[in-house]
């Protein structure tokens, strides 16, 4: 008995360990999705409905599990910069709807963080959470450089970008199809604009068009949050 | 071959955007700073090499995968969120389902407007 319990410790210690639990539990995702085609069994969300409460059974905490993964988020940046060739490849199109693009993101985005604002002031929220709320559409470390210059709390904001995130896996698509939404681009810049990576991740499975105007709108929302929401809330707070 | 030379190609962008990040633009990752330069580099080349297009096509067919990490950090915020939670979970909530179909609403109306234009 001892000896079995020996064994396990050495197996759940062996840096392999959790990255081959996530792993696992991603392809166990993976196969449900592939059946189902459920956005409940997105491998996404499968995997972490999965992992929190397998890590909480080894008595883990995320940080510990953050380190131990880390060969695979490292992937994360590379993958980033890859999105620059769905976002080549469709760069004619993107140019061809300058303004379609400009103006559904100026609209989509100020409206999204206001309403955020604005609900949570309306539930009684204090400053600093409704600064680490506003955020939250933008891709984890522009959301948490936002945070943290607007006076939130950064390491919250990830976790709204996260919620979000599982949001966008889980309804994202869905939306979009029962309020009839059919055009590729106009899906992709939805999904990238509400939902960010994960958002993106969703719309390059339905196509490349799609995921690359996902990946534009992820891009020009961080971009333009990170320059305008201090400056917004700072002539705010001068009024 | 091909998938290490592109992987090397993503990964040189990835830190030259880190430099600039340094550099010139605090407030932007590194990541999307290579993501646009990677554009402006295709573009003064014409066309994806097929290394670059391998380990692009690679790495983001398993980008839900590398997102499951980050992802599963919500639960380190169980207390935060627990003081807040309905003001925390309307605002989220609320504000994504609308603003989904608002963004591809006005989208693909605006396209569908500028596509009548032209024909006219």
């Amino acid at each position: 008995m001892n000896a079995l319990m020996a064994a396990w410790s050495a197996v759940v210690a062996h840096p392999l360990f959790l990255i081959g639990l996530t792993l696992g539990v991603y392809q166990l995702g993976q196969a449900l999705y592939e059946r189902t085609r459920m956005a409940l069994l997105h491998p996404l969300i499968v995997a972490i409905a999965l992992l929190i409460p397998a890590l909480w059974l080894l008595g883990l905490e995320y940080p510990a599990y953050r380190d131990a993964v880390f060969p695979l988020t490292m992937l994360l940046a590379p993958a980033t910069v890859a999105l620059g060739v769905p976002l080549y490849h469709n760069l004619r199109r993107i140019r061809q709807y300058f303004w379609p693009v400009m103006i559904s993101l100026l609209v989509g985005g100020v409206f999204v963080t206001v309403l955020t604002i604005l609900l949570a002031w309306l539930l009684g929220a204090d400053f600093p959470m409704l600064m680490t709320l506003a955020p939250k559409s933008l891709t984890t470390p522009i959301a948490m450089v936002v945070a943290d210059q607007l006076g939130g709390m950064a390491a919250l904001a990830a976790g709204f970008v996260m919620y979000t995130a599982v949001l966008g896996a889980l309804m994202g698509p869905w939306l979009l199809s029962v309020t009839g939404v059919t055009l590729p681009s106009a899906r992709g810049m939805a999904l990238g604009l509400a939902a960010h990576a994960v958002g993106t991740s969703r719309a390059l499975e339905e196509s490349e068009e799609t995921g690359a105007f996902a990946a534009l709108a992820m891009s020009l929302m961080g971009i333009g949050t990170a320059l305008l929401l201090p400056l917004a809330v700072t002539l705010w707070l001068m009024l | 071959m091909l998938l290490i030379k592109g992987l090397s190609w993503l990964i040189l962008f990835q830190l030259i955007g880190t430099a600039l990040n340094v550099l010139f633009l605090p407030f932007l990752p590194s990541a999307i700073i290579g993501m646009v330069l990677l554009v402006l580099f295709l573009r003064l080349r014409g066309q994806v090499s097929e290394s670059i297009e391998t380990a692009s096509g690679g790495l983001l067919r398993f980008l839900p995968l590398l997102l499951t990490p980050p992802a599963t950090g919500i639960m380190m915020y169980g207390s935060e969120i627990a003081a807040d939670a309905a003001a925390i979970l309307v605002s989220l909530t609320v504000s994504f389902i609308l603003v989904v179909p608002l963004t591809g609403h006005l989208m693909q109306y605006l396209i569908k407007r500028q596509a009548r234009r032209e024909e006219a």
